[in-house]
């Protein structure tokens, strides 16, 4: 289940990773944010704390 | 890392926020430290806000004994008097105190709080409008001068049996291993929502936030503590598949629960239970409907749903297509979980959250006070605080016995040396374990079927040698699964010593179908046996109070 990263936006600031409640997203060689942990509960913290909108969350298959 | 404190808050969710910054104000001078699983800004069960608080007493309006009484009709008597007559007696306050911190309670056209009827005897659900509640209360705990300590999960509280000097973990990125040393600790991280297994399947798809996997639970009872509560395993009707909640949002807005027949169900104050009646006796699917709200009611729900608790319920909808105008929502059975908060289970905890260990404080969901919900969190959060500010005055440190310490870091040490190749990813052991919860802890329960969960578990904790944890936030996992464990033990215990039926389908026997009130109007509690190490049941008397 991806995060959906706008590249163009993202600045790689991490607020992403500090609040994610189950703490699975971290940050690829690049910089940007991919959920290392396959753990979602969807909570939308990062897309909604995300200072550049650069983030969208998707639903797990198993739940959409 | 090694820390020593005055007062240490274990989950800085709702009730541990609160607790953390009551402490500072109590007495500015001590030191207040929050040991925090995620990050305290957007952790607990209301990272992304609360859309009502559940049980406020409006002056002049409602009671804290008209409280009491929806309270016994609710728990069907399974509730002590005087922790639940001190929540209601101190909610107004607590909504008072959210108001200065510019949280918004709307008001009507007449400038009165609007209050919804969810409770048997009277309006005690008052409209919020926050979805920024946790960054306030983080924020609150910021300028308070609180040291907290994010992406800490707690793995044993320091104690000799008697009494609790601290707690141990290790932080879920780095490893690293901590000791706090503290004159008071207070417990406020949670219940166990990953208990049985979602319909989904998906082990993280659960109502409650799965953060909570009845780490609180296991530490009291590892610690000595008694907890109670442990039968009554509860669910509830919520959207199908991804069990995110509207209940309370939708029907306390004129929406109305239909059956596959086409008849609309008795709701009475919104009864969970008799929605989920209706779909054992196989007149499920059911339905919300909206379709004859007016435009305006549709528009103030969605802006709610939205924006409040689980957002994400708005790319749900729309990748299915509905709208509420139109379409009809489908309630299915949440997973079963154990709460103090939606629930009745949790620590033993009189009216001033003591446990019966000496220095150790509970408060919210962790903590049995049946069915507090947020006001519960909150106004035990503030308790918590004020007597383990007390009791911090009053008492050293304490002399640790430095064995448990070098015990614990050794034992989380060989976790991750011995289980680097494990063959059984922590997902796959934790389904087999929340299947096997499903299979045999959950209603409709029997006694065969219950032993059965017996038999399963020595197996599953030997088998856990064979988990694979490659880091440490899999070790933090791996540790979980040991919570559930726990948390799944006691509860097989308590439906096994329960030999009625009670509180509706959450605590069925099929070998005891009735509710038998002359024997079993009392708690069931449970507790490490001194000797023998096994879980010990012991019946008490329900502590009565007020009028009935």
């Amino acid at each position: 289940m991806p995060l959906i990263v706008d590249e163009d936006l993202c600045t790689s600031c991490g607020v992403c990773v500090d609040r994610c409640t189950m703490d699975i997203i971290r940050l690829n060689d690049d910089g940007f944010p991919y959920k290392k942990y396959d753990e979602c509960w969807y909570c939308g913290v990062c897309e909604e704390d995300c200072p550049e909108n650069a983030l969208i969350i998707d639903l797990p298959f198993q739940v959409k | 890392m090694i820390l020593e404190t005055d007062v240490l808050v274990i989950g800085g969710g709702s009730a541990g926020a609160m607790a953390a910054i009551v402490a500072k104000e109590q007495n500015p001078e001590i030191d207040v430290t929050v040991l925090e699983k995620g990050e305290i800004s957007r952790s607990g069960s209301i990272a992304l806000g609360m859309d009502a608080l559940n049980i406020v007493v409006l002056p002049g309006i409602t009671t804290p004994e008209l409280y009491m009484k929806s309270a016994r009709i609710a728990t069907e008597g399974i509730v002590d008097y005087k922790p639940s007559y001190v929540m209601a007696e101190r909610s107004y306050s607590i909504l008072k105190r959210l108001e200065g911190w510019g949280i918004r309670f709307p008001r009507d056209d007449e400038n009165k709080y609007i209050s919804l009827q969810v409770h048997a005897k009277g309006s005690f659900l008052l409209e919020m409008d926050s979805p920024e509640l946790k960054l306030v209360l983080a924020e609150k705990v910021k300028e308070a001068g609180v040291r907290v300590v994010n992406r800490t999960i707690v793995t044993r509280l320091l104690t000799d049996g008697e009494q609790v000097y601290g707690a141990m973990g290790f932080n879920i990125r780095t490893g690293e291993f901590v000791v706090c040393k503290a004159k008071a600790t207070i417990l406020a991280n949670g219940g166990c929502a990953r208990f049985s297994l979602p319909n989904s399947g998906y082990l993280y798809g659960t109502f409650d936030y799965p953060g909570n996997a009845g780490d609180g639970y296991s530490l009291a009872y590892r610690a000595g503590a008694q907890l109670t509560g442990f039968e009554f395993t509860q669910c509830s009707p919520l959207i199908k598949d991804i069990n995110c909640p509207l209940l309370y949002i939708t029907l306390t807005r004129g929406a109305e629960v239909v059956n596959a027949l086409g008849e609309t169900i008795d709701l009475e104050y919104v009864s969970t239970q008799n929605m989920l009646k209706e779909l054992r006796e196989g007149k499920g699917p059911i339905f919300i409907k909206m379709n004859h709200l007016p435009e305006e009611r549709i528009q103030d729900i969605e802006r709610i749903l939205f924006t409040t608790e689980r957002p994400i319920q708005k790319k749900f909808w729309e990748n299915r297509g509905i709208d509420f105008r139109e379409g009809l929502i489908e309630l299915g059975e949440t997973e079963y979980q154990l709460c103090g908060g939606h629930g009745l289970t949790g620590i033993v905890v009189n009216e001033k959250t003591e446990t019966t260990l000496k220095g150790l404080y509970a408060a919210g969901d962790v903590a049995c006070v049946p069915l507090q919900h947020l006001t519960g969190a909150f106004v035990f959060g503030e308790v918590a605080a004020e007597e383990a500010v007390k009791f911090a005055s009053n008492n050293d440190l304490g002399e640790v016995d430095q064995n448990l310490i070098k015990n614990e870091e050794q034992r989380l040490l060989n976790v991750m040396d011995n289980n680097k190749s494990g063959s059984i990813s922590v997902q796959d052991f934790e389904y087999k374990v929340r299947r096997t919860i499903s299979d045999y802890a959950i209603p409709p329960k029997n006694e065969i079927k219950l032993k059965r969960f017996l038999w399963w578990l020595p197996r599953f904790r030997d088998d856990m040698k064979d988990i694979q944890v490659t880091d440490h936030h899999e070790l933090s996992r791996y540790e979980e699964i040991q919570f559930i464990l726990d948390s799944a033990e006691l509860s097989v215990h308590a439906s096994l010593a329960r030999e009625e039926s009670r509180w509706g389908w959450f605590h069925h026997r099929t070998d005891y179908p009735e509710k038998d009130d002359a024997n079993w109007l009392k708690h069931v509690v449970l507790e490490k046996g001194l000797k023998s190490g096994e879980v010990q049941t012991l019946l008490v008397d329900i502590e009565n109070g007020g009028e009935h």
